[in-house]
Formats: structure tokens, C-alpha cells, sequence
């Protein structure tokens, strides 16, 4: 079927928003005088929404059954329901990552820090959307190199650049191993669209598909830190200036995992036996690890960096299931835990900005110095721990119960077993706020507006969802029959 | 006489190679170095299976991994620069401002 | 075809094992005195004199990334040259945009003060 241009482009229509939004950005920033910088945030939060609305009108017509979902540049990107949304978290994580960097104060007089974010966001997209190997690799390096200069972006800071270094070679060193992979594929197949990849290895002898298999799956275990995979998270996590930290756990795991979900199922469904043996051993491990290794830090964003480790395994559960509902499982969790670790993150800028360091101890009166941010944090925590009714005890819900119905019993107690764990360690947090007493606790939190925003939208949207689990449930599920 | 093999035989060699320094070298430049060797090692397996089929994506697949490659430098070498103005090493032993 | 593949697996892990037993032997043979002596460049001989990397100006530095990543980008004008007769306007189109995003980067780097050698 030929399509039309104005078909090719609605394909992309909000990777293009975000580049027509950068390139204007980059001339207004070329030409704003210093010390006006920061309101270039404004301009990227504008940029962002923009093509939100667009993706949210796509996403409605894709799932209202007006547009159907088609393949489009040479089959490079398919336009879907699961592309579309994966955008919406994508986009979402952007722009509130952007109202906490906004005065977030080492970042303040930066203009590329938002294009390079909006750079990122873009490359995520068409990663969600990518169903091609040549378009996978180049997605998924336009969100690494951007993400990189992110990390290190305080360049005079020494442990900001550190961050940046070590991300940037293990980010190379293992998209360089998925790229070998996709070369073995390749050399296989002949064929670089999934679909017909698919058919192609139908006929291939085992152990050849499965040390190519093995190449690709440690580029993506990267991107969603998986362990083994997982040695560079907590340093650049907490080498990062922290929002940049709040958008790699969020945003960048979340497109790690769109395309781990769309390439397992689209291009690897003659090897589904192996992969599901993998991802069960790697959600198994991931979880475990994280876990364990969360109880001794003393470092607010290390805990979470090793939380968030941790959730990688929990949402691993959901691909490894590898069944309709183990996907919408996986999805659903993917955007409940984009508003709880954005809003745990935001706490942490805010506490950054005040107290100058990031130490959990340093929350000590939390609840007596500002009680609102400190129930912001408490309703984060306990979502995050998967404490019933929060939203989040439906995600964890949704993945054991994924796992239970493909017969992976063994991984649904493991996974119950690891979010007791993962309890305690949560739970030290909030006592820190709420027990613990501190001689700081008259001295008011100041949180700037942008800020304010991120934490409103992101609390109000666990509560929000809390109530309207199912409508959540029910388009996650859309999206998964997509595949 | 020259075969697919021997192609795929070479770029395994290299990546190897490659992998193997990014393991064991301490310099950050050499550790990149070895990223390089094994991205053209890719680059390299990618173009012989698209000959030995008489395929072209396979090539054009390089042309975006070469300029991949250009991005990955510029943007490594940038934060190499930033490591070295503040620590004046880039042995990545020494980077330990991170406990990890 | 496929044993051409077996043989790739077995040269890549005869790579691993020949450089894991060099390394072994390595760690197996050779007497472990630590000393600030031997991470000199040379051992033995004249002193090195100086820092090896001060001595470049940063502005070469700034110049050669522009120029790698400019450079670079000529490598899709090629295959479109070559292939201009058969293309349409499409490709004339998506050729000028990409060309107009290039000059946008220029720009900003030359409006940010990159290309000034001071």
C-alpha cells in the first residue's frame, strides 16, 4: 500500500513538534542574554505539551478505532496505540523533569540543557516506535548521546562529569555489543524489518539465534538496567544533577523497555522459549539485587537508584510472562512508576536546593518543617513499596498476577518477597521524615513554582489513578494487543 | 579467495579485541578507542553480509553507525576534556568521587 | 553459510581464551611490586619532561569535534548524488532539510563563540 506524505508524517508528527520546538530553542537561546536563561524551561514546557497534544490526538484516534495502525518511512516506525503511549510517558516525564530543573539552582543559566532534554525525548519516541534494526540503533543512540551530555552536564563539578564519563562508556560499550548483535541478525536473515526477521529465523538452528539474542539483550539491559547489566546506575545516578537523574530512571528505563517488549514479541516470537527463560532469570536477579542493595544506603539518590533497579525487576516480571496480560502489566506499571519516582526525585531536587546535600538523614523533620512535601514523599514511598490502595499495589498486583497465569508461580512469591524488602527500606525513609527530629526544622522550604507543579501533578496523579485503576488497566491492555 | 568468512572471521577478531580492551585498559581515551574498534567491527560485519547477499541495507546501516560514531566521539571527547580540567587524569581507576 | 557463522563463534571465543591466557600467565608469572615508577611512560631513559596533554590548545580541540561532526554528515550527500536521477523531489526536499539543520547547527555554534580562536 502506497502511503500518502501526510500519512509518513503523522507517523511522526510529534518527533517533528520536538524538532521544530528545538531548533526554534536553539535560535532563541542563541540570542537570549545571559541571566534569561531560564526561560528557555518555559519554552521546552511549551514545545513538549505541544507535541503531547498532538500524540494525545493520536493516541485517541488509534484507540477510538478512527486511525488504524500502519507502518510508515520503508517500515522504520509503526504507528500504534503502544507507540502513542509510550510518547505520553515519554512527554510527561520531559516536561515535569523541565519544572524541577527550572530552578533547580547549578542548572538555572542553561539553554541546551532543555534542548538536549528535548533531543532525548524525541530518540525515546521513535524508539517506542521503531520496528526496524537500523532505526532502533539510531534511536536508541540519539537518547544516549544526548543523555550522556546530561549526565555530565556540570562540567565544573567534578562529580557531575564523572557521572557523565562512566555513563557515556558503558552506554557506548554495551550499545556497541547490541549493535554487533543486530549485524549477526542481520547477517542471518538478510532482513532488517522485524516482522519479516521473525520469519526468517523461523528456520535458523537455535544456538545461533540465541547468541545473537543475547548481544541485543545486553544493550537493552542497559537501558533499563537490568542486573548484570546495572553497574553504572548508582554512580551516574548520583553523580547527575538530580532532575537529570529523575529523567534517566524514568524516562530512559521506560524506553528501554519499549523496545525490549516490541522486539522480544515482533522479532523474536521463534525464540520466546529462550527469551522468557532469560527475562525470568533477569527480573528474578534485578529485583533481588536492588533490593538488597537499597537497604545500606545512606545516600537519598542512590536508594533510589538501586529502587529503581529494583522496579526494573518487578516490570521484567510482566515481559517475562510474555503474554497479553503480562505486556498491559508491564505497560501499566511503566506509567504508574513514571509520577512516583518523578515526585520521590522532585522531593529530592527541592531538599537539594535547601539543605545542599542529599543524604537521607538530611529529611530529619520533614513532616514538621513542610508537611505538605513530606506527604508528597510519603505518598511516593508507599507507592512505590506497593502499599494497598495506592495505584502502585495494582501495578505489582498486575505483573505477579501476569507471571501466576504463564506459570511462573515461583517468580510471583519471589517478586512478593522482594517488595517486603523493598518495605523496610521505604519505610526508613519516611521515618527519617516523620520520626526523627532535627534543630533545622523552623527554617521554611522554599519550592519554586515550576517544582510545585511536578509534585501537584505527579501525587495527584497516583491519588487520581488510585480511583481510576481500571480505565489505566483497560487502555494499557489496548496498547498490548498492539503487538 | 577471499570469503564471507574471512570477513566475519576478521570483524569477530576486532571486536573481540575490543572487548577485551575496554576490560582490561584504565585510560579512558584507549578505553574509547576499544569501543571504536568494536563499532567498526559491526560495521564491518554488517557490510560483508550485505555483499554476500547482494543487499544494500546492510551498507546503509553503516553510513548511520560511521556517523554515530562521529556523535559518540565529539560528545566522549567533550566529557573526557571536562574529567581531565578537574581531576587532570583520565585514568578511570581514579575516577572515584563515586563510591562504586 | 551457517557453519561461516560457527566459525565466527569460534573465532570470537578463541580471541576471549588466547587473551584470558595471556592474561593468566601474566598475572601467574610476574612478580607483583607495586611502584609509582612503573606507570611512567618510559621506565628507563630521559625523564619526561612536562604533561603530554596541556600542551595542545583547547581551540584545536573545539575545531576537530566541529569538524569530525560536519565531515561526517557528507557521507549521506554521496549515495544521494549519485543516486539524484532516479530520485524526485522527495528526496530533493528531505536533502534541503537536512542540509537547513545542518546550517542551524552551525550557526548556533558560531553564535555561541566556538569558532572564535581566542
Amino acid at each position: 500500500m502506497e502511503l500518502s506524505w501526510w500519512a509518513h508524517l503523522w507517523s511522526v508528527l510529534p518527533e517533528i513538534v520536538l524538532v521544530l520546538a528545538a531548533a526554534l530553542m536553539m535560535a532563541v537561546d542563541a540570542w537570549l542574554p545571559e541571566g534569561r536563561k531560564r526561560e528557555l524551561g518555559y519554552w521546552a514546557i511549551g514545545g513538549l505539551a505541544a507535541a503531547l497534544t498532538v500524540t494525545a490526538v493520536q493516541a485517541a484516534q488509534l484507540a477510538g478505532g478512527i486511525a488504524v495502525p500502519y507502518e510508515a518511512f520503508g517500515g522504520s516506525v509503526r504507528a500504534d496505540l503502544a507507540a502513542m503511549l509510550f510518547r505520553v510517558i515519554f512527554l510527561l516525564a520531559g516536561i515535569l523533569t523541565v519544572a524541577i530543573s527550572m530552578d533547580f539552582r547549578p542548572l538555572r543559566q542553561s539553554g541546551e540543557y532543555y534542548i538536549l532534554l528535548l533531543i532525548s525525548v524525541l530518540g525515546m519516541g521513535l524508539m517506542g516506535a521503531a520496528v526496524n534494526l537500523v532505526m532502533l540503533y539510531l534511536a536508541l543512540e540519539t537518547v544516549g548521546i544526548a543523555l550522556y551530555l546530561l549526565a555530565g552536564y556540570l562540567r565544573d563539578t567534578p562529580r557531575s562529569a564523572e557521572a557523565g564519563l562512566k555513563y557515556f562508556l558503558f552506554g557506548v560499550f554495551s550499545s556497541t555489543i547490541m549493535l554487533y548483535g543486530l549485524a549477526l541478525i542481520y547477517g542471518f536473515t538478510g532482513e532488517i524489518a522485524y516482522a519479516r526477521i521473525a520469519q526468517a529465523l523461523a528456520g535458523l538452528p537455535a544456538p545461533a539465534v540465541m547468541a545473537a539474542l543475547l548481544l541485543i539483550l545486553v544493550g537493552f539491559g542497559f537501558k533499563v538496567s537490568a542486573v548484570p547489566f546495572h553497574f553504572w546506575t548508582p554512580d551516574v545516578y548520583e553523580g547527575a544533577p538530580t532532575p537529570v537523574t529523575a529523567f534517566i530512571s524514568v524516562a530512559s528505563k521506560a524506553a528501554g523497555f519499549a523496545v525490549l517488549i516490541r522486539a522480544m514479541i515482533e522479532a523474536f516470537p521463534t525464540a520466546q522459549a529462550n527469551w522468557v527463560a532469560i527475562m525470568a532469570a533477569l527480573a528474578f536477579v534485578t529485583m533481588t539485587v536492588g533490593n538488597l542493595l537499597a537497604i545500606p544506603q545512606r545516600n537519598l539518590k542512590r536508594l533510589l537508584a538501586y529502587s529503581s533497579i529494583a522496579q526494573a525487576g518487578y516490570i521484567l516480571i510482566g515481559i517475562a510472562a510474555a503474554s497479553p496480560l503480562g505486556v498491559a502489566a508491564s505497560i501499566f506499571y511503566l506509567g504508574i512508576y513514571t509520577l512516583m519516582n518523578i515526585a520521590a526525585f522532585a522531593v529530592a531536587v527541592i531538599m537539594t536546593n535547601v539543605t545542599g546535600s542529599e543524604e537521607i538523614r538530611d529529611l530529619a523533620g520533614l513532616s514538621r518543617r513542610s508537611p505538605g512535601l513530606a506527604l508528597a514523599m510519603l505518598a511516593a514511598l508507599l507507592s512505590l513499596g506497593g502499599i494497598p490502595p495506592l495505584v502502585g499495589f495494582f501495578a505489582k498486583l498486575l505483573v505477579f498476577a501476569a507471571a501466576i497465569e504463564s506459570g511462573l508461580l515461583w517468580l510471583a512469591i519471589a517478586g512478593v518477597l522482594n517488595a517486603m524488602v523493598a518495605f523496610y527500606y521505604y519505610i526508613m525513609v519516611a521515618r527519617a521524615m516523620y520520626v526523627d527530629r532535627s534543630p533545622e526544622e523552623e527554617k521554611p522550604v522554599w519550592i519554586s513554582r515550576p517544582a510545585r507543579f511536578t509534585l501537584w501533578f505527579t501525587v495527584a496523579g497516583v491519588l487520581l489513578l488510585t480511583v481510576l485503576v481500571y480505565p489505566l488497566y483497560l487502555l494499557a491492555q489496548m496498547a498490548a494487543q498492539a503487538f | 579467495m577471499v570469503t564471507l568468512t574471512h570477513y566475519l572471521a576478521l570483524s569477530a577478531l576486532l571486536f573481540g579485541i575490543g572487548a577485551v580492551g575496554f576490560l582490561i585498559r584504565r585510560n579512558a581515551l584507549i578505553i574509547f578507542m576499544c569501543v571504536e574498534l568494536m563499532l567498526n567491527a559491526a560495521g564491518l560485519a554488517f557490510v560483508a553480509a550485505s555483499r554476500y547477499r547482494g543487499l544494500l541495507e546492510g551498507q546503509l546501516t553503516v553510513f548511520f553507525v560511521l556517523t554515530v560514531a562521529a556523535a559518540e566521539v565529539a560528545v566522549g571527547l567533550a566529557l573526557m576534556v571536562a574529567i581531565f580540567r578537574t581531576k587532570r587524569t583520565t585514568n578511570v581507576d581514579e575516577l572515584s568521587g563515586l563510591r562504586g | 553459510m551457517l557453519q561461516g557463522y560457527a566459525v565466527v563463534g569460534l573465532y570470537l571465543l578463541l580471541s576471549f581464551a588466547l587473551l584470558g591466557v595471556v592474561l593468566l600467565l601474566w598475572w601467574f608469572l610476574r612478580p607483583k611490586k607495586p611502584n609509582p615508577l612503573k606507570l611512567e611512560t618510559y621506565e628507563c631513559g630521559v625523564q619526561t619532561v612536562g604533561d603530554a596533554w596541556v600542551q595542545f590548545r583547547a581551540q584545536y580541540y573545539i575545531f576537530a569535534l566541529i569538524f569530525v561532526l560536519f565531515d561526517v554528515e557528507a557521507v549521506f550527500l554521496f549515495p544521494w548524488a549519485v543516486a539524484y536521477n532516479q530520485l524526485g523531489l522527495y528526496a530533493v526536499i528531505e536533502m534541503a532539510l537536512f542540509l537547513l539543520l545542518l546550517l542551524g547547527g552551525l550557526l548556533y555554534a558560531w553564535r555561541k563563540g566556538a569558532l572564535e580562536w581566542a
